[in-house]
């Protein structure tokens, strides 16, 4: 995954979406075992269940666009930014992403809760295809936004949750790809950090980069994204500007602008 | 518009491109070599008492099964606990590849989850971890070897070739038992049942010579077998190893790797729905 960013123009595509369907199998049980498998033997049971995660989705992402993603949870919205990412493939269309690959580098950090921050970071780094001098050229800065101090070479397992996301957020708006996908990392920490997160937001969005947004928190999308799909049971119900996309969703959950919804939670 | 980056699209089942996936796994080598060395220092082998312990946990374990063979066989002696430690640090490293390797999938989840990149890259670090564990037995093993004084002789260094066919089955069982793992979650509780079976069918607390030609013309069965026998002859004995014995062995170790090999990357794309 390179990147070394060459200059994107505005209104260039960054991220197309085709016909995208996905579907797959998972297990029902959470921890499938041989043991279960061998005891419901000659039952029939089923073990597994089919999921239609997307069904026919199109979608654009321009350069120069800040694009909130919304829906209920388990309308697909995960898993849509995995198929981008290139994490799960999908059933049915094509989906081309030009421009260095934005991952979900994110959550990826801490996959080794025994290993310090400063371990993880690297291996996540390593793994999402940054070379070693990369990650080290960025570590000083995610270290300190961050503010972990010296925890960050604590095992991560003693971390907070809010540590814990804290350095997952820094890492992702620290490493400075074309297309940045934030997964519901926006609304961790406390209320400083929460605003330091938003404000790095919106200093991320510029005319070369594509932002993807995962988020319940509606204001906040408001107030950063410049368009706002809706994604309901795997399906992209409404695509257009912020407001009235998400005034239609909100009428939709028969909610209206409730405090709860507008609130960052 | 230039052209697309990353393309998307549905797979056949089968295999991913191999090109591809083999540059996008060595492009990303360091992560192998970072993630072994954060293991190791995690757990404290970078220390001075952690390296002792990698060192004393095998001796330990040789003088135990020393005395088992002394008690059950009646008389022994120093070449035979030279047999001993020999094959048995070389049935740790299979043994340490595979209680590695089953976890490295399901515990690598976070990662799986959240990031694109070769899988196998995993299992293979588990196989390194272990190999970096078992090269201090090794050291281990020739010091006992002098002072046993068993004579050195050039045909000692077919003991390269054995371990690199030993290091080829392990990463073969490395990798086929982290893709089980992710669909039958319990196959780690019943890994140390099968590599204590491994441990008693092998040439271990025995020589190979030794066997019964019945039970002899099961050992086919056994891929640890023709390379713990080789292993022995090699670096104990000082005698060349036999070819068929080699052969077979290299056969078991190419033979586990590919099938390994394919079962895992034609599952890979899925892992990440399936954890």
């Amino acid at each position: 995954m390179p990147s070394v960013s060459n200059s994107h123009k505005t209104n260039e595509i960054a991220v197309s979406v085709r016909g995208l369907g996905l579907t797959y199998t998972t297990a029902i049980d959470r921890r499938p075992t041989l043991k279960a498998r061998v005891k419901s033997l000659g039952r029939g049971s089923k073990h597994t269940r089919v999921i239609r995660a997307l069904d026919n989705v199109n979608l654009d992402v321009e350069y120069g666009q800040v694009l909130g993603v919304i829906g209920t949870n388990g309308a697909g919205k995960s898993s849509m930014m995995r198929v981008i990412a290139g994490i799960i493939p999908p059933s049915q269309g094509r989906i081309e992403v030009f421009g260095s690959v934005s991952t979900l580098l994110a959550l990826g950090v801490g996959f080794n809760s025994l290993m310090s921050g400063r371990d993880n970071v690297f291996l996540g780094g390593l793994a999402a295809g940054m070379s070693r001098d990369e990650i080290e050229s960025h570590f000083q800065e995610i270290a300190d936004f961050s503010e972990l101090g010296e925890a960050i070479d604590a095992p991560m397992r003693t971390y907070s949750s809010g540590m814990f996301s804290r350095l997952a957020f820094s890492v992702a708006a620290t490493v400075r790809p074309d297309i940045l996908i934030v997964d519901e990392a926006l609304s961790t920490g406390d209320a400083k950090f929460k605003e330091k997160s938003l404000n790095r937001i919106k200093e991320l969005r510029s005319d070369d980069r594509a932002l993807i947004l995962v988020s319940h928190a509606m204001a906040t999308l408001r107030d950063v994204c410049n368009d706002v799909a809706w994604i309901h049971k795997g399906k992209l119900v409404q695509r257009g500007a912020p407001d009235t996309t998400i005034d239609a969703y909100q009428e939709f959950l028969q909610v209206g602008k409730s405090a709860a919804i507008d609130e960052d939670v | 518009m230039s052209a697309p980056l990353q393309v998307y699209e549905p797979f056949t089942a089968g295999l991913p491109p191999l090109i591809r996936y083999w540059k996008s796994l060595w492009s990303r080598r360091t992560f192998i070599s970072e993630y072994s060395r954060s293991e190791l220092r995690e757990q404290h082998f970078d220390s001075v008492f952690g390296q002792l312990w990698l060192v004393l946990n095998p001796l330990l374990l040789s003088a135990v099964y020393f005395l088992l063979i002394v008690i059950i066989g009646g008389a022994s002696d120093a070449t035979r606990y030279a047999h001993l430690t020999a094959t048995l640090f070389l049935f740790y490293l299979v043994a340490n590849s595979l209680t590695g390797g089953v976890k490295s999938i399901t515990a690598g989840q976070r990662l799986i989850l959240n990031t694109a990149f070769p899988r196998i890259m995993l299992p293979i670090s588990a196989v390194v971890i272990a190999v970096f564990k078992f090269l201090p037995t090794l050291v281990v093993f020739l010091i006992i070897r002098t002072i046993v004084g068993l004579p050195f002789s050039w045909q000692m260094l077919w003991a390269f070739p054995v371990l690199l066919i030993a290091m080829l089955l392990a990463l073969g069982l490395a990798i086929t038992i982290s893709c089980i793992n992710v669909y039958f979650r319990d196959i780690a509780s019943f890994l140390p049942y099968l590599t204590r079976s491994l441990l008693y069918l092998s040439p271990i607390l025995y020589e190979a010579s030794a066997l019964k030609p019945k039970l002899m013309a099961l050992e086919v069965l056994n891929p640890l077998f023709p390379i713990l026998d080789s292993w022995s002859r090699v670096l104990v004995h000082g005698q060349a190893p036999q070819v068929s014995s080699l052969l077979a062995g290299l056969a078991w170790a190419i033979g586990v790797f590919l099938i390994g090999t394919y079962f895992f990357l034609s599952r890979e794309r899925e892992f990440a729905v399936r954890l």
